[in-house]
């Protein structure tokens, strides 16, 4: 009978394994994403203040995703459906998203500031590239605040510009994100 | 041992549910996307329900954004019928120039002349619905139309008493349209016609319509259209029917391109509805197109 309290063991080993201790974890609490397309006709630009992420500081993990069609601005109201409708087609594909791990190992609990890299997979228009962005990320008051600027591809993302506006549209997209997050 | 077997059992089931617990921890978007899934805070306005804010002949539920002007420029020609010495029609052209704008987001007015009839019109377009999810949730668009019409033709008779009001004709018409899909939409139009004067005495001043239209895009940028428009018939004048037309819209950046075939020669509401004299049976079809192009001119947004 001795099995008995073996079996407890492993049992009572299995169990304080799951209670995991919570991980630390913050949310954006403001944060907005900005593209701008410059092509030799047109300057076109557009934001969206409806950014939303988590990060969990114990894996470095994080995710943001916006619905896409909250970007306003554009030049015309016509431009922003054409947006919608033919380029990103906000309709099949609601969000834009970027998912990953960040590479270096930073100190919340400090304030200071760092250059990381977030490496992850970058989903626009349902097409996912893996991307590694460059990223500044400063802590004050608990609260951290990240900026980063890259550019899109339009054709890594399937989007095809007809050749009556090329010279209106960018191939290249500047996007710059900011976002404060704070913990949840 | 049977106590054992409990364990055992136990055992499996903690086994399992941390295998669970992992699975949801897996993914940080997907706690994302169902926390987006969740907030109703958002609603989603359906856009692009049509290309243009005319279907063929008659209006379709959209509107020109807030500060957009839309110059339109429609042809249609003569009756393909009359074959190769008038080159299928196209040696008689009647047209309407247009001018249509913006003035919110819901409220757009225009006004236009077309040769036939030397007509001038002018209309107010309010859309009091929009078809919408989310927070808002709401699954037709409505719009409401009034038009007014002035022919300044010669009086037929001019020796006879002619009154400046002979040559008014309004209409108001309501549009009910939904986006099914991002492919295809439809649309109700029921319409009422006054006209002033009307050419018999048997025949009725007011004239009841129905219209149901619709555009299937078959690529991103090129949709084909119908739109129909059917007469009650105690109301109907004499020799005339009901228009039917057919298109395709080709969108390119700011233009429209619209070409169709249709019945009717008019093209303003009280024209293409009541006074439509072809008839497709007898082969009196008419090539026809309209042509927009967008300009801001007002405030961005």
């Amino acid at each position: 009978m001795f099995q008995k309290p073996i079996i407890l063991l492993f049992t009572l080993i299995l169990l304080s394994s799951n209670v995991n201790a919570p991980a630390l974890m913050y949310s954006v609490s403001s944060g907005s994403i900005t593209f701008s397309s410059d092509a030799p006709l047109e300057l076109i630009k557009a934001s969206s203040n409806q950014l939303k992420g988590i990060f969990n500081a114990d894996k470095k993990e994080f995710a943001f995703t916006l619905n896409v069609n909250s970007f306003k601005g554009f030049n015309s109201p016509l431009q922003q459906e054409h947006f919608n409708e033919n380029y990103l087609e906000s309709n099949k594909y609601p969000r834009a998203s970027f998912e990953g791990k960040i590479i270096e190992d930073i100190d919340l609990k400090k304030n200071g500031s760092y250059n990381i890299r977030a490496k992850g997979n970058l989903t626009v228009h349902g097409v996912t590239q893996e991307r590694i962005l460059k990223c500044e990320l400063s802590i004050k008051n608990k609260v951290v605040s990240i900026k980063s600027n890259f550019t899109v591809l339009l054709a890594d993302h399937n989007i095809t510009i007809p050749k009556v506006v090329h010279e209106k549209l960018a191939s290249e997209i500047k996007v710059e994100v900011k976002a404060d997050m704070i913990e949840k | 041992m049977k106590c054992l077997k409990l364990i055992f059992l136990f055992y499996v089931l903690t086994a399992a549910t941390q295998i669970f617990a992992q699975d949801s921890t897996a993914s940080l978007l997907s706690i994302l996307e169902k926390e987006m899934e969740q907030n109703k805070d958002v609603t989603f306005y359906t856009t692009a329900t049509f290309k243009t804010t005319r279907l063929i002949n008659g209006h379709s539920v959209e509107n020109v954004g807030k500060g957009v002007l839309d110059v339109k420029v429609s042809h249609r020609f003569g009756n393909i019928s009359e074959g190769f010495y008038e080159l299928f029609g196209l040696d008689k052209a009647s047209m309407r120039a247009g001018f249509d704008y913006g003035i919110t987001k819901n409220i757009m007015i225009g006004v236009g002349r077309s040769t036939f009839q030397k007509t001038y019109d002018g209309f107010i377009k309010v859309k009091i619905l929009q078809q919408s999810r989310g927070k808002k949730n709401m699954p037709i668009t409505l719009s409401y139309i009034p038009t007014i019409a002035l022919k300044t033709i010669h009086y037929e008779d001019p020796k006879i008493d002619n009154h400046f009001r002979s040559r008014l004709s309004y209409s108001h018409q309501l549009i009910i349209g939904r986006k099914f899909s991002d492919n295809t939409s439809l649309q109700l139009m029921p319409v009422f016609i006054h006209q002033n004067l009307v050419t018999l005495a048997r025949e009725s001043n007011d004239i009841f319509a129905i219209g149901i239209g619709g555009r299937q895009k078959i690529s991103k940028r090129v949709s084909l259209n119908a739109e129909y428009y059917y007469v009650l018939p105690g109301t109907r004048l004499n020799g005339t029917n009901n228009s039917l037309s057919l298109g395709f819209d080709i969108e390119t950046g700011g233009h429209v391109f619209q070409l169709h075939f249709t019945n009717s020669q008019g093209m303003n509401e009280r024209t293409f509805i009541a006074d439509t004299k072809g008839r497709w049976d007898k082969g009196d079809i008419y090539f026809g197109f309209n042509i927009s192009r967008v300009f801001t001119i007002g405030k961005k947004n």
